[in-house]
């Protein structure tokens, strides 16, 4: 018993008593700073459920994470089964893949805020050069906010990706694929039958916790619309919470949205392990 | 080679010398002031004021951490919600009223007193007042400008806009064209949450309007703020489409790089960009000029935002007294000077005698910057500017106007507008949020 201890005081220090914390907090009316409060159950609830803004950045949030990991699924499988083949300088090239990954996000928002900035960016100089468009694209404006913050989250998360896929394809046997290609199958089907059962595994894996760490993603999608009006078209769960807490001044009301975030991904995980882990089992 | 006892001697040495140091360090009071002047000049004046005031005081140990204006009301929040707020910190008028209304503040009379108060600007004294005391005093006032250039506008035979259409007229007139690209727009604006909240409160004002009735309820739905709403929706035509996106500092890279021909909510210290962007030839106040800001079709006078952060004194701090002390020597002009001089269109004189002080006029960008001054000085005078969100002195009486700013709500309503929402519906439900924000809290009734 001794032995876990130390494990069981970190994780009731770190994980147990923040989220008890939270739950308690959200029964109240409680000012940020000021000591006062105000039992009001599960008042903070009923608030939620008929605040129009929640149901908003709750909307901005699924369309966050489902495009940013689906990109980032699709790209990172197709980055690792290239970067699985034998080729001149790969060594070189999977380095360089892991970059995004490596540089803080702040250094990463700043340079792609700098590369997408409509009147000075380089991005927007070159399609317009290429002819591709016809005038600048405001890409941190209010039609393409969105979109331009899955592209620099996709662009820095999905390292991630394919160095799990990869690790996953060095360890397939070569000679299952040398099977298959011996009995004519094509490169599809080949991927198809026999790599992707393989990554199975990998996979849910990956998909899950991308998924979570997308949905509660804080600080690239704070940085991205921080000092921006059009900040508002990319105010996600996370950055709703934050508001309610710090700028609205509400901790109980954005305990209560914390709460209700961590309760969100509870089921979600709960619903993909029932109708995923029950394949793998059968994998 | 080092002979053991002489490394043994050196290492004792050290250790001693430590110990003291770390005792004397130990003896000493830190007080701890949070400010926003982050200029790398403004910080090293303020860093050798401490050392200065340090060097009389030999048991206190001053620490002054500069802050971005924008970062302030969050940082403090958790510094207060963390039970560890600093000892004395500057804050936004309203800010400083609303912790002063929730029993935050220890009152500064002393303070003031010192200067004395009737040698404050008379339109600032009552900065930050409540229940009769005063919480907090302004460390340097400025006001937000309209700036233009000067030569653009003689080029095209246009006179200065002087209203609200006036103002979109001449944007559009000023808006260059060069093979189907906008090489230069008529009139630039920060989409900057912050000042889109300041920009609200002026453009209403010059608008005859008001954000609360006597009863503290928002008014958000009055024919003031829908034209407020509709002139945001004709700005979008003259302005960059990136607008919402551009921060403070953008709009003044726009103005120094010839990329907008106006600016409406300028600063003084913008004369920096202009000094060390903008090209030699041009970078003067005859070329940037100021002028009054627009007036909107209901209003009379021209309004202009306060930009002037009380110091506030925690209540609670442990160095509150020294913090005082030391807020008192920096007032006095021998340190009071080269603080204003650090940044000398922007950090105008909250005192009167320092304003008539021949060191501090012997300046050269202020004599070379004169005019926007005498444009700011001339606000004060006429008391043509308030803080943000305040729209009438009342106003500063109201405890809620932090939690109204930091909502976002009216940057939310004018966002709306922008997109394309009918002002009538963006501003009803503004006015909504605005009223379960100040019902949920407890400051209205339901």
């Amino acid at each position: 018993m001794l032995w876990i201890l130390p494990a069981l005081v970190l994780i009731t220090s770190l994980i147990l008593y923040p989220v008890a914390y939270a739950i308690w907090l959200s029964l109240f009316d409680k000012h940020s700073f000021f000591p006062a409060e105000r039992w009001v159950g599960l008042g903070n609830y009923a608030r939620i459920a008929g605040d129009a803004e929640f149901w908003d950045s709750l909307w901005k949030g699924v369309v966050y994470a489902g495009a940013s990991t689906g990109l980032q699924l699709v790209l990172g499988l197709a980055a690792a089964l290239v970067l699985h083949q034998a080729f001149r300088g790969r060594t070189a090239i999977r380095a360089l893949v892991l970059f995004p990954y490596m540089i803080p996000t702040i250094v990463a928002v700043i340079v792609w805020r700098w590369l997408l900035n409509e009147t000075y960016g380089v991005v927007d100089d070159v399609l317009l050069r290429l002819r591709l468009v016809r005038e600048p694209v405001v890409w941190l404006g209010v039609d393409h906010m969105m979109a331009s913050l899955i592209v620099v989250s996709v662009w820095q998360f999905t390292p991630f990706v394919v160095v799990s896929l990869l690790a996953r394809l060095q360890t397939i046997p070569l000679e299952l694929g040398e099977a298959a290609r011996v009995d004519g199958a094509s490169a599809w089907a080949r991927f198809r039958h026999v790599t992707l059962p393989q990554l199975r595994a990998v996979l849910f894996v990956v998909v899950l916790l991308r998924s979570i760490w997308m949905f509660t993603k804080f600080d690239t999608v704070w940085l991205w619309g921080e000092g921006a009006g059009a900040g508002r078209e990319i105010r996600t769960l996370p950055i709703y919470a934050y508001m309610r807490t710090f700028t609205y001044y509400q901790a109980g009301f954005g305990a209560a949205l914390a709460v209700i975030m961590f309760l969100m991904l509870m089921a979600a995980t709960l619903v993909y392990f029932r109708l995923f882990w029950g394949e793998e089992d059968a994998a | 080679m080092i002979g053991r006892r002489t490394l043994a001697a050196a290492l004792s040495a050290l250790v001693l010398v430590l110990s003291v140091a770390l005792a004397e360090a130990a003896d000493k009071k830190v007080i701890r002031l949070w400010q926003t002047e982050t200029e790398p000049q403004t910080l090293a004046v303020l860093n050798q004021m401490a050392a200065e005031y340090e060097k009389t005081h030999p048991d206190v140990s001053v620490k002054i951490e500069g802050l971005a204006w924008g970062d302030l009301e969050k940082k403090l929040t958790a510094a207060l919600a963390a039970g560890a707020p600093p000892d004395a910190a500057h804050g936004q008028p309203i800010t400083c009223v609303s912790f002063a209304a929730k029993g935050l503040l220890r009152p500064v009379d002393d303070l003031a007193d010192s200067i004395p108060k009737d040698n404050l600007v008379d339109a600032f004294r009552h900065l930050c007042q409540w229940n009769g005391k005063t919480y907090g005093v302004g460390h340097s006032p400025a006001s937000s400008v309209f700036v233009y250039r000067k030569d653009l506008l003689a080029q095209k035979g246009l006179k200065v806009p002087r209203t609200w259409d006036e103002l979109v007229q001449v944007a559009e007139a000023l808006k260059e064209v060069r093979d189907g690209q906008v090489v230069r727009w008529g009139l630039t604006m920060t989409g900057q949450p912050l000042f889109i909240n300041i920009a609200v409160g002026e453009l209403l004002k010059t608008n005859g309007g008001r954000l609360f009735d006597a009863e503290g309820r928002p008014t958000l739905t009055e024919k003031p703020m829908l034209e407020l709403l509709d002139f945001y929706k004709k700005l979008g035509r003259v302005l960059p489409p990136g607008w919402t996106g551009h921060s403070y500092l953008d709009t003044f890279a726009n103005l120094a790089n010839d990329k907008a021909a106006m600016l409406y909510q300028a600063y003084g210290r913008g004369v920096g960009y202009i000094e060390k962007y903008a090209a030699k030839e041009i970078a003067d106040p005859d070329h940037f000029a100021v002028a009054d800001k627009v007036v909107g079709p209901l209003g009379r006078t021209p309004a202009a935002q306060l930009d002037c952060e009380p110091w506030m004194v925690f209540k609670d701090a442990k160095g509150a007294p020294e913090a005082v002390d030391f807020l008192k020597f920096f007032f006095q002009d021998e340190n009071y000077v080269p603080y204003l001089h650090s940044v000398p269109i922007h950090l105008l004189s909250i005192k009167k005698s320092t304003s008539r002080n021949p060191r501090y006029a012997d300046n050269a960008m202020i004599r070379k910057w004169r005019p926007w001054v005498d444009m700011q000085e001339k606000y004060f005078r006429n008391d043509w500017i308030k803080p943000v969100l305040v729209t009438d002195w009342e106003d500063m009486k109201k405890p809620y106007l932090l939690e109204v700013m930091g909502s976002g709500i009216l940057v939310d309503m004018v966002l709306d507008a922008v997109k394309g929402v009918p002002s009538a519906e963006a501003a009803a439900r503004a006015q909504k949020r605005v009223e379960e924000l100040l019902a949920s809290s407890g400051y209205l009734k339901k």
